[in-house]
């Protein structure tokens, strides 16, 4: 077969850090060529710099054989690779159709041929069946859909080699069927696809070879039917995988939080709750599983006072809330780990200090008289206290905290949220964008409150650690909780049928 | 890392005065004076003797007044455009007591001072009401009301409490007028201004609630999500945002301004922005930054009997400060600029 | 019917200047650049007008000079938000807050300080230039308007098929809306910005010297009187669309003329308060539109090419 793509000895470096080291990557035509590596591996980084939007260091590309440089995506455009961002790149305003054509440079004329586009949309559509809305705006298709319309907007640049980023992350299994459906068309029909992910089961199913990158490096190219998942996953994190070690809970304490058949905008599938009701009781951890916009986000924002739902009750420690404040439920010891460590958790252009001590100034440790004089030394060394308690690694207590990596921000976060013994810890995506060792270190956090009595509400679309720390797992599908599992021996299948709402 | 960043953030202004202050000379050479001997006599007629230094003073306190207004409301995150109008609502309701009301002396004097606060208090508190509730442009409508407000006080100098042929209003008596400092003509409206700056910053940095303040301004949905009550942040700091301006409009009556007239106030609030952003929202940098600005429109009187060169090169300097300003200190972040910094200042630290 | 004649014409004439600022805002807003610094580049703009005028004798050139200086003051505003990212609101702010002192100044040192009102020749209208006479209503209306008028609403025009019909004007949206999306494509986001401050800036500077060429024939200081900011407004009202602006830019236009000519009608009641109509109409239209967000997407957010 002949090689379309080869990237040769790709070398790029962001200041001090290496986040590619000397890479080969080649893809032939009408492939799956997998790159598989964990979050921070580098594999963002190697396609970014395929199309055009970073520059290596060091290292050459070739396409068809013949040297090229890639300095803008519109180059990359031009040369027949096309991308499909894991955050789609979608304009919102804009119908489908618009967004498609968008940036079109292939035909003439001042005006927008709507006729004539859709002519040649629809052609190919048609050929790779990707059916789309052409004039329903985009914000009102399903993920799925949406990621057709990338795929679709790649092709028509008349892209050759596609390369799809995480594109399973936020689809339903069903859809992921499609998807594969799609790419075994594109690949029959010429095209090569470069596969980004960190999911086994899908890599063994779709690739025809894979390559595995681990901090920076590639360990190897492997073809699909000369290994195995355990080998992959092995050598994706360059030690033994162990299972949960964790042991699960199964008579948990008195509920501190319930829901009863709690409503919020029922109509919205992505964005709201339909009769949700559940409890966690002292000393659990209670894991919401479920693929992302399933009413998580609202469900997390109830739980912790944020919004008030338009119909149920809450009783939180046996008795009915009655107003919905997020002081309220700090007052009432529940705290939160947001989905967003530096839209909702953080004040980013405040310091470590600041953000351990941010919702505790008013109490008589840190201040005299109600916050009317603030104790800065008691501060200070308290938070220099934390600093050491959850490794959280800064120049000094003063840094600002967007400054700081994903995994120390969320130390920050632990240790303002965990330092008093809460209650209830709703925690979001807690492990999202964090290495494994960091992400090992929530965990621990977490078993560590719940085995002091605390509730935990773990919600994650990361199936993986929903399996790993909780003791009982609920699925949310479209704003309603479609079953309830143990959290030992939990019947792995099961979940993921419900999960796809069935 | 710290240090090096409040070395830059000093910096920044410094060498925007500078670079201002450069580009002054060459239109005052331009324009065929000397610029040494313009720049002497600016200093020396802002600063040259214990009289000029209490012009300079006495020009700072109402620049003072509406820097911390803009100051405190920035801190919060609020954009309030219209410390003019409530300066000028302050002065309004101070000067309709102190002329109006047959009072006089240290009676008159506080219900006067109190009334304007309240009235520059209850005027932010339009925009500061339509933006919580109704989630407008906070900007547009402060602005708005500047123009309100200076028509209104139009037309008291003009109609309501005009006094006889000339346009504007009767003088407060003198026995209502705030006492001068040392026979200068700075009164005691400067010392108000200071408590009121020494306040704020207090409450910005030593209290509770001025902490949970500025996280608000930085970040406001974090700020919620940590159980900050965001609505009442925003309220309270138009709220006190436009009682210091109030302050600062019936102080100024009392103090210097005794009456309303024509173009009274005109261009303080945008005057009091710039302020607050050179001073990078520090109310004690804000302070030293008004009386900067009005060393430079008191010098300048000097500068122009001295050299012929117009007042209004002073404006120029002003307004250059304030847009090297804000660029050098956006420039600053860019972590292009970090890297240079880095380069040149080897790490000290051990990670 | 005079008072309502000359009502409706008084509408069309000052609803002139802020159709220009308001496009000038709608410009810099689709391209995702906030700017409240329009009061400022329309007093650059003003001021130059005037002088220009003043100098050539030609109230057309005059404009095209506004149009020029405040596209050069308004590329400071672009090089500090777009490649130094400095926050759209505060630069806009430094904007007003130097232009305005700078068209002060020009004026001080050309025409000395406290010298006599200098006036310049006004723009003549197209009956005028026709030789037409224009005694009827309709003849007035359509008629008896400077070129500037014109101009205006064939701006409107052009700009609504620009971004609802072409291929340039969908990416320019693009990047207002998505700007990342945007350079995957293959879009020039950076060029787009300063295209979009270039347009700006000649907007706001023609509508700023139509104040000073066709409006009156005189230059005070702040003589641009918050419409830079009421064209901020004009824009949010009329939902980020070219036709919409143009109404709520005539809506504007037409309490400024109710209250010129309520003042002229002469009521007993002091002509300030008559004065504050277009101020008090803008708190109160913002005030009932009310919590909606709309508006290009990225709107105040900085762009940076390398994000790391």
């Amino acid at each position: 077969m002949r090689e379309i793509l080869s990237m040769e000895h790709i070398t790029k470096r962001f200041g001090d850090m290496l986040a590619n080291k000397d890479i080969n990557f080649e893809v032939r035509k009408g492939e799956v060529h997998t790159l598989l590596g964990e979050n921070g591996a580098g594999k963002s980084t190697l396609m970014n710099v395929l199309f055009g939007l970073y520059q290596p260091t060091e290292g050459s590309i070739y396409l068809h054989g013949n040297k090229v440089r890639i300095d803008s995506p519109a180059q990359a455009v031009k040369l027949g690779i096309g991308m499909v961002h894991q955050h789609f790149m979608l304009v919102e305003a804009m119908t489908v159709f618009e967004n498609i054509i968008l940036g079109d440079r292939n035909t003439k004329g001042v005006f927008i041929d709507r006729d004539a586009r859709r002519k040649e949309i629809l052609a190919l559509s048609e050929q790779y069946g990707l059916d789309v809305e052409l004039d329903k705006p985009v914000t009102e298709i399903a993920v799925g859909a949406q990621q057709r319309v990338e795929i679709l907007k790649a092709l028509y640049k008349g892209a050759e080699l596609l390369v799809l980023d995480e594109p399973t992350a936020a689809l339903t299994d069903i859809e992921v069927e499609g998807l594969f459906q799609i790419i075994h068309k594109l690949t029959a029909e010429g095209k090569s696809v470069i596969f980004i992910s960190h999911k086994m089961r899908e890599v063994l199913h779709i690739s025809d070879r894979i390559t595995i990158l681990r901090a920076g490096e590639s360990v190897c190219t492997l073809n699909r039917d000369e290994t195995t998942g355990e080998e992959l996953a092995n050598l994706m994190i360059g030690r033994e995988l162990v299972p949960s070690q964790y042991e699960k809970i199964v008579d948990p304490g008195a509920p501190v939080i319930k829901l009863d058949d709690v409503d919020f905008c029922k109509s919205s599938k992505h964005n709201g709750l339909n009769g949700v009701s559940l409890a966690v009781g002292r000393g659990e951890i209670v894991g919401i599983a479920g693929v992302d916009g399933n009413g998580q986000s609202q469900l997390a924002q109830v739980v912790t006072g944020v919004i008030t739902p338009d119909r149920g009750e809450v009783d939180m420690k046996g008795s009915k809330v009655a107003t919905f404040t997020p002081s309220g439920f700090i007052d009432e010891k529940v705290s939160h780990i947001p989905e967003d460590r530096n839209k909702m958790g953080l004040i980013g252009s405040m310091s470590v200090m600041d953000n351990i001590v941010l919702k505790s100034t008013e109490q008589p440790e840190f201040s005299n008289g109600n916050g009317l004089y603030l104790k800065k030394k008691a501060i200070r060394e308290y938070a220099e206290k934390m600093r050491q308690k959850y490794d959280i690694r800064c120049s000094s207590i003063e840094q600002e905290t967007r400054n700081l990596s994903g995994g120390n921000q969320q130390k920050v976060i632990l240790a303002r949220e965990l330092e008093g013994d809460p209650d209830l810890l709703v925690a979001v995506h807690p492990t999202r964008g964090l290495d494994i060792g960091a992400a090992r270190f929530v965990h621990d956090t977490m078993i560590a409150a719940r085995d002091k009595g605390c509730g935990v509400l773990l919600i994650s679309a990361d199936f993986d650690e929903i399996l790993e720390v909780s003791d009982r797992i609920l699925v949310m599908f479209e704003g309603k909780i479609m079953g309830e599992y143990s959290g030992k021996n939990p019947p792995i299948k099961e979940i993921s049928l419900a999960m796809a709402g069935r | 890392m710290k240090n090096t960043n409040k070395i830059v953030n000093v910096m920044v202004p410094v060498i925007s005065i500078v670079l201002a202050f450069a580009i002054g000379c060459i239109i005052i050479a331009v324009l065929g004076a000397n610029p040494i001997t313009a720049l002497q006599a600016l200093w020396k007629g802002a600063f040259g003797s214990a009289r000029n230094l209490g012009t300079t003073l006495s020009r700072a306190t109402p620049l003072i007044f509406t820097g911390l207004c803009a100051c405190f409301a920035y801190r919060c995150g609020v954009f309030n455009l219209g410390g003019e109008g409530q300066f000028i609502m302050g002065a309004v309701v101070c000067c309709v007591i102190g002329t109006q009301f047959n009072i006089e002396g240290l009676p008159a004097i506080i219900l006067c001072l109190v009334a304007g606060t309240i009235a520059g208090g209850l005027w932010a508190m339009i925009p500061g009401v339509l933006k919580v509730y109704r989630g407008q442009n906070e900007m547009i409508i402060s602005i708005m009301l500047n123009y309100v407000a200076t028509l209104f006080m139009g037309v008291l100098f003009t109609n309501w409490m005009r006094d006889g042929s000339v346009p504007q209003t009767v003088a407060v008596p003198d026995a209502s007028k705030l006492t001068r400092l040392f026979g200068l003509r700075v009164t005691t409206a400067f010392i108000i201004a200071v408590v009121v700056g020494l306040l704020v910053y207090y409450f910005l940095f030593f209290t509770s609630k001025g902490f949970q303040l500025r996280a608000v301004g930085y970040n406001m949905t974090a700020a919620q999500f940590n159980g900050f009550a965001v609505k009442k942040y925003f309220l309270g700091s138009f709220l006190v945002s436009g009682m210091i301006a109030g302050l600062g409009g019936s102080a100024d009556i009392l103090g210097t301004q005794f009456f309303l007239i024509n173009g009274y106030a005109a261009g303080y609030g945008f005057d009091g922005v710039s302020m607050a952003l050179i001073g990078q929202l520090h109310p004690l940098a804000t302070m030293l930054v008004a009386i900067f600005f009005a060393a430079l429109r008191v010098g300048s009187t000097t500068m122009q009997a001295a050299t012929g060169v117009p007042t209004s090169v002073s404006d120029i300097i002003q307004a250059l400060v304030i847009v090297f300003t804000v660029a050098g200190l956006a420039m600053v972040k860019l972590p292009e600029f970090k890297a240079f910094l880095n380069r040149l200042i080897p790490r000290k630290e051990v990670a | 019917m005079e008072f309502v004649t000359n009502l409706i014409l008084a509408s069309v004439r000052m609803a002139t200047p802020l159709i220009f600022l308001s496009l000038a805002e709608l410009y810099s807003q689709r391209a995702g650049l906030v700017h409240i610094g329009l009061e400022g580049l329309a007093a650059i703009g003003s001021l130059t007008g005037f002088l220009v005028s003043h100098i050539t004798g030609s109230p057309l050139m005059g404009v095209c000079a506004g149009a020029m200086v405040a596209v050069l003051v308004n590329m400071i505003y672009a090089y500090a938000t777009v490649t130094l990212c400095a926050e759209q609101i505060v630069y806009g702010m430094a904007i007003n807050i130097f232009a305005p002192a700078l068209a002060s100044f020009i004026y001080r040192v050309y025409f000395g300080a406290g010298s006599e009102l200098v006036q310049v020749s006004q723009m003549s209208s197209l009956s005028a230039l026709l030789k037409v006479n224009t005694d009827s209503f309709i003849a007035k209306l359509f008629l008896e308007q400077t070129l500037m008028v014109y101009l205006a609403y064939g701006l409107v025009i052009f700009t609504a098929i620009y971004f609802n019909k072409t291929k340039s004007g969908l990416n320019y949206k693009a990047v207002g809306e998505y700007p990342k999306a945007a350079a995957t494509l293959g879009i020039n986001v950076i060029g787009v910005k300063y295209i979009a401050s270039v347009i700006c800036g000649a907007l706001a500077g023609i509508g700023g010297a139509y104040l000073t060429t066709c409006y009156t024939t005189t230059y005070v200081d702040g003589n641009v009187a918050g419409r830079g900011f009421i064209a901020l407004a004009a824009v949010i009202f009329g939902r980020w669309n070219a036709g919409g602006v143009l109404l709520a830019c005539l809506f504007f236009g037409f309490c400024d003329a109710l209250q010129i000519r309520l003042q002229v009608a002469s009521f007993n009641v002091p002509y300030q308060f008559f004065q504050m109509i277009p101020y008090v109409a803008t708190v109160v239209v913002l005030a009932i539109i009310g919590m909606k967000k709309a508006g290009p997407k990225s709107c105040g957010k900085p762009y940076r090419k390398e994000e790391r």
